[in-house]
């Protein structure tokens, strides 16, 4: 299935000046996730983060629609979005978006695919919901402390960082991880 | 009808009209009205026979026919409806002939002539069929179809000019022409045209097209043949004209761009420099004309040598891994049969990948950033060329990395089951195709890929479980699917592993549903010569004519064919047949175990099998109920396969036979192959004819009298002549013929076979071709298998030599090597394979 392409030319070229290399435009398309493209991100998670996740994980994906993406550069598979969404506490009528994962293959990196798949999450979560559904009012995510990059990434979107929990990552060296969040609606 | 009275005869009438109408239970009744009253009228048993026949009880039906024919020896019908009869169960010969005895009693019956006409096309039988049609078109002159088929009988008994006039008198009939184009009339003049242009005077059909063009509704066909006439005539501005018009219409047609090539007397190849400079010129304008053409890109890479080339593939490449063109090395590929333009072709895209590590672009310049996948693309390109050339390590490299780049793109996984399959690591090379597939599970080309891949490594079971995937499921057994859709494929692929494993009767069962494919293609043209002419779609159907005659030398056939004759002649040597390959050479213990460990195999299987079966008649039985229950349908769906081991095959009296029936259509459709008649060989010297056996060393000796195979067979035949005289069965006129022909094949040699192969050892020691020492050893072997082993070995071990075998030294010849080793049952059978372990280290056959 080809994704809907997103022509990116425009945005990489504009900021092409005389002694700059020029940029080759490209396309980006989100996808969604099936049970015949699971094994890519299968594929993408093994390679991309060092946690390994339960089947558990991929029956959830299938069944979160918008929530779980995967992203095409030039029509081949390079990263994806993961999320859930869960009960925020004390109220029926509310709920958080978790973002389980977001990543992107190493060569691909900075060249807004996740800007890009980010944007599509916030601004899926910020659509008017079904009456009778719980809206969402927070998304929220660990990042390992030490991580600068996505903690810069994550802040430059609006997050905010609300709290360090400790020893988050038992099984790594860096255990520590920080909870940032951003409220929508 | 004869001897009715008027009631009765009028129900006759009636039932006929019933059998037309496919009203075959109201006709049966019918039928059996008359015969209460008259039980002996002939051609009412007839026609009631013929009902039987539709209502699927062919015993009763011919049982009727046959009765009716008795009481009515000379009636039309009953001869008829036996032909009819015949022709149902295939049998054409047969029906020909009662059609012919029915027109004996009713000369002028158009449905019988029409009848018998369709058998004579199908059977070929051109000149009964241009007689046919001829006295057809007699009766009805009126009628175009009947003027069409005369003229389709001519041009297909290669009298093309025959088939131009009676067109031209059927024309000249016409009083007032269909003033608004009319399909049909315009495909009749355009066959027309299509009639002069085989007869070879171009002109004529040139000036033919000019009269016809304004009632032709296929334009595009107009215009094709009039570029084509004038080429042809040398008129070649007009030509290019004509071809400049055809371009604009459709860019990328390569045929176009070839025809615009000749126009401006530029020929496809030995040009000079001149013509060379010129013809990029060319392309260079039409790139300019055509920015969206890729055939314009493409074909100046095929002209452009030299430097020129190295500018051009440049170009075209780039924009290619830029693009991200999965197919570009397939593409690329076919340049490679010129040496320099591979060589050229690697320097370009190791450059690429050099300047893509270091500054992102495909050069230093810094100009231009490329895409990441670029980098990616390049590496599959790269991975793919060391491949071709079988540099295994080098290409391993190349397409590890680009998976490491991009993990989540499938051709890389394809690419790298090729390379390990290349290397004989079949089982490696399953694994990564089923990697690929499970990456992407509604890919149905990747599926189809990798259950190929999974057969070459003989993983049946996988292999069905991976097929039905993408078959129908709602059947009881899925497989059977792949038999209603023709899937030669698997079946080849599934054959030759059955071959592999030693199972050959269940690899000639699925060879012979391969030759049952091709006699359904042959069967389903017989709609077609009614369907084809009342719509008048005659070029179409002439060519599919042709295509039919030529049908069984599609390589699908031939390789099927080849496998069923090695196995036929396996059985004739071995009758008991049960060796597979693994186990030749074992000892009888290791023989013993082996089989018992095959026997619990199967045993396996075949619960697992059943345990199937119960499940599929379970669920057949349900849909039965759930459809308002065809209850015997189902359970005939479920009996399944009888003898699912193929022991009809491997029981079969005469296998030699039996491999002749595979090689006959080969022996008239690929003669010019040299392996037809080295498969001719094997049977006709098994069989003990000798004369068919030297005439089959003839063709081949014509063909390339430097095979190396056919020198084994030399060396065969005369032993084969020898053994024969010595028995003194050897009669003097087969050896009159022989001594005839005897210079033709062995020169001055005579009958010291010893001297021939030291002869055919000298002429050959410079050609470095291990196929052709593996022909002499063997030979050596066969003239003396008591004393020469060592000789023999001796020469199969020269192939170590680097320097003379480096180029033949493939992976399959070596194991050509092993197998022969292995035949003379040598010692130095692990010596060999730990030499050919070193040459090819992933190659599971030497481990």
């Amino acid at each position: 299935m080809t994704p809907p392409a997103i022509d990116m030319s425009s945005t990489t070229t504009a900021t092409t000046t005389e002694d700059k290399p020029k940029n080759v435009g490209f396309r980006v398309g989100l996808g969604d996730i099936t049970p015949n493209n699971l094994g890519q991100l299968k594929r993408l998670n093994t390679v991309l983060f060092p946690v390994v996740y339960a089947p558990g994980f991929y029956k959830d994906v299938l069944e979160v629609g918008e929530f779980a993406k995967i992203i095409y550069f030039n029509d081949v598979c390079v990263g994806a979005v993961c999320c859930r969404k869960e009960p925020a506490a004390g109220s029926a009528t509310e709920q958080n978006l978790y973002i389980a994962t977001l990543g992107v293959l190493a060569p691909y990196r900075r060249l807004g695919l996740g800007s890009e798949m980010l944007k599509h999450i916030l601004e899926q979560a910020n659509l008017p919901v079904v009456a009778g559904q719980p809206k969402i009012v927070k998304l929220y995510l660990h990042v390992q402390s030490n991580n600068e990059e996505a903690l810069e990434f994550y802040k430059k979107h609006g997050f905010e960082v609300t709290e360090k929990c400790e020893n988050y990552y038992p099984q790594f060296e860096v255990s520590d991880a920080f909870k940032l969040e951003k409220i929508v609606n | 009808m004869r001897d009715l009275p008027s009631k009765e005869a009028n129900l006759f009438r009636e039932i006929l009209k019933c059998y037309e109408l496919k009203q075959y239970k109201r006709g049966f009744k019918g039928a059996d009205q008359i015969l209460k009253k008259f039980p002996e009228h002939g051609e009412t048993l007839a026609m009631k026979g013929l009902f039987y026949n539709h209502l699927e009880k062919k015993e009763l039906a011919f049982e009727f026919v046959k009765k009716g024919i008795r009481h009515d020896m000379k009636s039309h019908i009953c001869w008829h409806v036996f032909g009819l009869l015949y022709r149902s169960d295939k049998n054409y010969e047969e029906a020909a002939k009662c059609y012919a005895h029915a027109l004996k009693y009713d000369k002028e019956n158009i449905q019988i002539l029409r009848d018998l006409s369709l058998l004579q096309i199908q059977m070929r039988n051109l000149e009964g069929y241009v007689d046919t049609r001829h006295i057809l078109l007699e009766l009805r002159p009126q009628n175009r179809q009947y003027w069409v088929a005369v003229a389709i009988g001519y041009q297909l008994l290669g009298k093309p000019e025959l088939g131009v006039k009676v067109l031209t008198t059927y024309e000249e009939t016409l009083k007032d022409l269909p003033s608004t184009p009319d399909y049909e009339h315009s495909e009749l003049l355009l066959y027309h045209n299509t009639l002069l242009e085989e007869a070879g005077d171009f002109q004529v059909a040139l000036d033919h097209l000019d009269t016809i063009e304004k009632q032709v509704c296929d334009r595009k066909a107009i215009k094709e043949k009039r570029a084509k006439y004038f080429l042809a005539l040398g008129r070649l501005t007009e030509a290019e004209a004509a071809y400049r018009e055809l371009l604009s219409l459709n860019p990328d047609n390569m045929g176009y761009f070839e025809g615009l090539g000749k126009s401006l007397g530029l020929g496809s190849d030995c040009q000079t420099d001149e013509d060379e400079v010129k013809i990029l010129e060319m392309f260079k304008q039409l790139q300019k004309e055509y920015p969206r053409s890729n055939a314009a890109k493409r074909l100046p890479l095929r002209y452009a040598t030299g430097e020129a080339f190295v500018k051009v593939t440049d170009e075209y490449i780039r924009s290619m891994l830029r693009k991200g063109v999965p197919s570009l090395f397939v593409n690329i590929k076919t340049l490679y049969s010129d040496s320099a333009k591979q060589a050229a072709v690697e320097k370009l895209v190791l450059g690429y990948l050099i300047a893509l590590d270091k500054s992102r672009g495909f050069d230093h310049s810094g100009a231009v950033v490329e895409p990441p996948t670029a980098l990616l693309w390049t590496l599959y390109f790269l991975a793919q060329h060391f491949d071709l050339k079988r540099e295994t390590e080098q290409a391993l490299e190349y397409i590890n990395r680009a998976i490491e780049h991009t993990p989540t793109l499938v051709e890389l996984y394809m690419a790298k089951g090729r390379i390990l399959k290349h290397a004989g690591d079949h089982v490696a090379a399953m694994a990564a195709l089923n990697e690929a597939r499970e990456l992407d599970l509604q890919d149905r080309f990747i599926n189809t890929k990798c259950t190929k891949y999974m057969l070459r490594a003989d993983n049946m079971a996988d292999a069905e479980k991976t097929t039905i995937l993408f078959t129908r499921a709602d059947i009881p057994n899925p497989l059977n699917d792949l038999v209603d859709m023709q899937t030669q494929w698997f079946s080849l692929e599934a054959g030759e592993s059955n071959v592999r494993q030693g199972q050959i009767g269940r690899a000639l069962k699925r060879f012979h549903q391969i030759d049952k494919h091709f006699n359904d293609y042959t069967e389903d043209q017989f709609d077609f010569h009614t369907y084809c002419l009342r719509k008048m779609t005659l070029r179409a159907y002439v060519s599919m004519v042709r295509l039919e005659d030529q049908l069984r030398s599609h390589p699908y056939y031939v390789r099927a064919a080849q496998d069923a004759v090695q196995c036929y002649v396996r059985l004739f040597d071995k009758p008991d047949g049960s060796e597979s390959e693994e186990m030749e050479g074992m000892t009888e213990a290791e023989k013993k175990k082996f089989k018992s460990k095959q026997r619990k195999a199967e045993l396996k299987a075949q619960q697992e099998a059943e345990e199937k079966k119960k499940k599929a008649a379970a669920t057949a039985a349900e849909t039965a109920k759930k459809a308002g229950g065809n209850a015997a349908a189902a359970a005939a769906a479920v009996k399944g396969d009888e003898d699912p081991e193929g022991t009809k095959y491997t029981k079969c009296e005469d296998p030699l036979g039996e491999a002749l029936k595979f090689l006959q259509p080969l022996q008239q459709l690929a003669d010019t192959r040299i392996e037809t008649h080295l498969m001719a060989f094997e049977i006709y010297v098994r069989k003990n004819k000798l004369l068919l056996a030297l005439k089959a060393l003839l063709k081949s000796i014509k063909i390339d009298a430097n095979h190396a195979t056919l020198h084994e067979q030399l060396v065969r035949f005369t032993l084969a002549i020898q053994k024969s005289s010595s028995a003194k069965t050897l009669k003097p006129s087969v050896k009159a013929v022989i001594d005839k022909h005897w210079s033709e094949l062995y020169g001055t040699h005579g009958q010291d076979l010893t001297a021939f192969n030291a002869g055919f050892i000298e002429k050959t020691k410079d050609q470095g071709s291990v196929a052709h020492v593996i022909s002499a050893a063997m030979s050596v072997y066969l003239i003396d298998p008591s004393k020469s082993l060592a000789k023999a070995e001796e020469l199969l071990f020269s192939v170590e030599d680097e320097k003379r075998f480096g180029r033949t030294r493939t992976l399959e010849n070596v194991i050509l090597v092993q197998k022969t080793l292995k035949g003379f049952k040598s010692a130095r059978q692990q010596e060999w394979k730990a030499k050919a372990g070193v040459w090819f280290p992933n190659a599971v056959a030497f481990k």
